[in-house]
């Protein structure tokens, strides 16, 4: 079965513009013009791909990202009208993975898209299961547990953590996890990484304020404390 | 030229008026009491003095009559309750002076004084003896053929006077001292009003719209406080709907935009299916949709700038690799990076993205006019670091090279090197705009090697060692606060419909 994208946005002509262009690329487009039938779309058909714009008429593109992430670690790209704002941390925070801003090139979308969609791979297939103190990491099954109990993670936030097991202890750029992570060049956006760390924190680490797993090396960027 | 003496400042002025004021007003006050304690001082001791003398002269006069020649003139003068008296007596048609011996003698009296009283009447007079003031007073006794005088000492009357007027002048200075003072904080608190206005309005200038001057109880200055801010607000309310306004646009255009390049990029995909005719038309729309896109992007930009809602998030960046980066990203032909210096040397502080759009920017107006880019050069300048980019055009005449930064001036359109793509000169003011964000300048020169094009160079400050000590979360933890260019946040909340900022997009999408 082919990759399903569900867009959420009320403009119709767009929305039609960015259906066809999708479908160029040989995916299956769902669409939705308001959150509330997004989430009904969401809920009944399987969807690899969510594209939500962030102003939508009732409940907002915030809205949306959050109900879903209630549910599932879908990887979820949302549109902002600016690239400054609060607006972006906002949506990174509610659970996107991704944003762009409007206006932005189909093959930008498509580009994002197939950087969320790519799969996991463990970097020493020999070790399977990774341990750091009461961390358990499974790349190859996308399992992490914590004290035994299974953590719950979008499949960026796992990512973002095997990346950063895969040399405990080494000091990660911003550019360097952004580009393994999320298949940004030089100028990708450094607060989707730091977002990014901020909501694996508050899964991974017994106090998120006083991270002993993911630790910030100041003015360097961030390591996995071995 | 009129030689025009420096105004002083009100401030000074408003010191000089109250030191010269109390100087003159406490060193009248002092003259006067001076001269009116003087005067009764010396009076009081004149009606004592002549008083006693009387007195005395009776006395003499008495004793002389009553027991004759006899007595001892000598001790009877020296009884007497008198500084000096001194007796002349006519004896034998013979004056004879008859002094106790003390400190004045008959040697000592005016001569106007013996002559007035020789003729018979009594006299008073103030002088001086061997520096020291006396009054002299005489009469004549002409029961006993003889006159009597009297020299009274009026040394201490003197002194005490002189120590006044020593304590006067003290008082005096001390008021003049306390009249500055008091002139200088006066000042101060008069001004202080003029001082907060002129603040504020330096804050507004700088961006700070919403900057109001706290209310005022004085009613001299509430009605300042009140038109000012009165001001201040219709200028934020002024300011805010041009940057409404142009945000309206934006959203406007966002979506019409947005719907024609998707449709453009499905119909590229089937571009080699479509008749030549087509082919040619969907060629021109496409060019003419990502330019219309990049204008877009540049006019909403620049009303972001207007409305000083543009921050920056800066981070140190070699320059090299920036540069090599950017222009990759800005063009598909390789183009040499001539660097010069110590990598440390290099780093500046940059937001990336921005900075990738000034580099786009003057490679695109290389593209226009200058026959594209020949080559970059980074090198460390006093005061930063030099990012220059060269072309192989024509190059900019000196008397265009201020202009060409500024709002559709057409880039090197001067030269006449106007081809086709008859562009808006949008890009190179958006240029200027950024780096001036950056702290940095920008300048067009002729190409150091002596061929013909232009070298655009631009100067920004080094590292600054400060961002270094920054969480890398300081972004989030604040999202609305910028980190830079503080004075240029426009603290009402911006429409989130806004400008769109165009940086993303074409960051990202070159790059991808």
């Amino acid at each position: 079965m082919g990759t399903r994208i569900l867009t959420v946005e009320d403009d119709e002509r767009i929305r039609t513009a960015v259906k066809l262009a999708l479908e160029d690329e040989g995916w299956i487009v769902d669409e939705a013009d308001n959150g509330e039938d997004a989430l009904e779309l969401f809920s009944r058909n399987p969807t690899d791909v969510v594209l939500i714009d962030i102003m939508l008429p009732g409940i907002d593109g915030f809205e949306v990202c959050r109900s879903i992430r209630r549910t599932s670690d879908v990887p979820i790209v949302m549109v902002t009208a600016r690239a400054d704002t609060h607006d972006v941390v906002a949506g990174l925070e509610a659970g996107a993975d991704d944003y762009l801003t409007k206006p932005f090139a189909p093959k930008e979308l498509s580009a994002r898209i197939r950087a969320l969609l790519r799969r996991v791979r463990a970097s020493d297939p020999g070790n399977t299961h990774l341990r750091f103190g009461d961390l358990e990491l499974i790349p190859d099954e996308g399992v992490v547990t914590r004290g035994g109990q299974q953590v719950h993670l979008t499949k960026t936030e796992f990512r973002l953590l095997v990346e950063l097991a895969s040399s405990p202890g080494r000091v990660f750029s911003r550019e360097v996890l952004l580009e393994r992570v999320w298949g940004y060049g030089y100028f990708g956006d450094g607060r989707l990484v730091d977002v990014h760390v901020r909501r694996l924190r508050t899964k991974i680490e017994v106090d998120p304020a006083n991270p002993r797993h993911v630790v910030t090396v100041r003015g360097l960027g961030y390591k996995l404390q071995p | 030229m009129r030689f025009r003496p420096r105004q002083l400042g009100l401030r000074a002025r408003i010191l000089i008026a109250f030191t010269l004021g109390t100087f003159v007003l406490s060193f009248l006050l002092s003259a006067s009491t001076w001269g009116f304690t003087r005067q009764s001082q010396l009076n009081q001791r004149e009606d004592l003095a002549i008083a006693r003398f009387f007195g005395n002269a009776g006395i003499v006069r008495n004793r002389l009559l009553n027991v004759g020649a006899g007595v001892d003139v000598q001790q009877l003068l020296a009884s007497l309750p008198a500084s000096s008296p001194v007796l002349i007596l006519r004896v034998d048609g013979e004056t004879r002076p008859v002094n106790p011996g003390l400190r004045f003698t008959d040697q000592d009296l005016p001569v106007s004084l013996r002559t007035s009283v020789d003729e018979g009447s009594a006299a008073i007079m103030r002088y001086r003896v061997r520096e020291e003031p006396v009054l002299a007073l005489g009469m004549p006794l002409p029961a006993i053929d003889g006159e009597y005088f009297e020299i009274v000492s009026l040394v201490d009357v003197e002194s005490s006077l002189s120590i006044l007027a020593a304590y006067l002048i003290a008082a005096s200075l001390a008021t003049t001292a306390a009249g500055a003072a008091l002139g200088w904080w006066a000042s101060g608190r008069t001004l202080r009003p003029l001082t907060d206005v002129g603040r504020a309005a330096q804050a507004i200038a700088g961006g700070r719209l919403d900057t109001r001057l706290d209310g005022s109880d004085d009613p001299d200055l509430a009605a300042l406080v009140s038109s000012f801010n009165e001001m201040g607000r219709a200028l934020q309310e002024r300011i805010e709907r041009d940057a409404r306004f142009a945000s309206d646009v934006s959203h406007e255009l966002r979506s019409p935009l947005m719907t024609l390049a998707a449709s453009v990029e499905v119909l590229e995909t089937r571009r080699d299916d479509l008749p030549e005719r087509s082919r040619a038309a969907l060629d021109l729309l496409s060019e003419d949709v990502r330019r219309f896109q990049a204008l877009v992007a540049d006019l909403l930009e620049i009303s972001r700038f207007d409305a000083g809602a543009v921050q920056l998030d800066l981070e140190p960046v070699s320059a090299p690799e920036f540069i090599r980066q950017a222009l990759r990203a800005a063009t598909d032909r390789p183009v040499p990076v001539y660097v010069i210096g110590d990598p440390e040397e290099l780093v500046v502080d940059l937001d990336k993205r921005r900075m990738a759009r000034v580099i786009a920017n003057l490679v695109d107006n290389a593209d226009k006019y200058g026959g594209g880019v020949e080559g970059a050069g980074v090198r460390p300048v006093p005061g930063g670091v030099e990012i220059a980019v060269e072309d192989r055009g024509p190059g900019i005449p000196v008397e265009d090279r201020t202009r060409v930064f500024e709002r559709f001036s057409r880039g090197g359109a001067a030269a006449g090197s106007r081809g086709i793509h008859s562009g808006v000169g949008l890009g190179l003011s958006l240029v200027a705009e950024h780096v001036r964000l950056h702290g940095g300048t920008v300048r067009v020169e002729s190409r150091l090697d002596g061929e013909t094009g232009a070298r655009f160079v631009i100067e920004l400050p080094p590292h600054d060692p400060a961002l270094d000590d920054e969480e890398l979360e300081t972004s989030l933890d604040a999202p609305l606060v910028p980190r830079v260019g503080d004075d240029l946040a426009i603290t009402a909340a911006t429409d989130d419909a806004e400008a769109e900022a165009g940086v993303g997009p074409r960051a990202h999408g070159t790059l991808s």
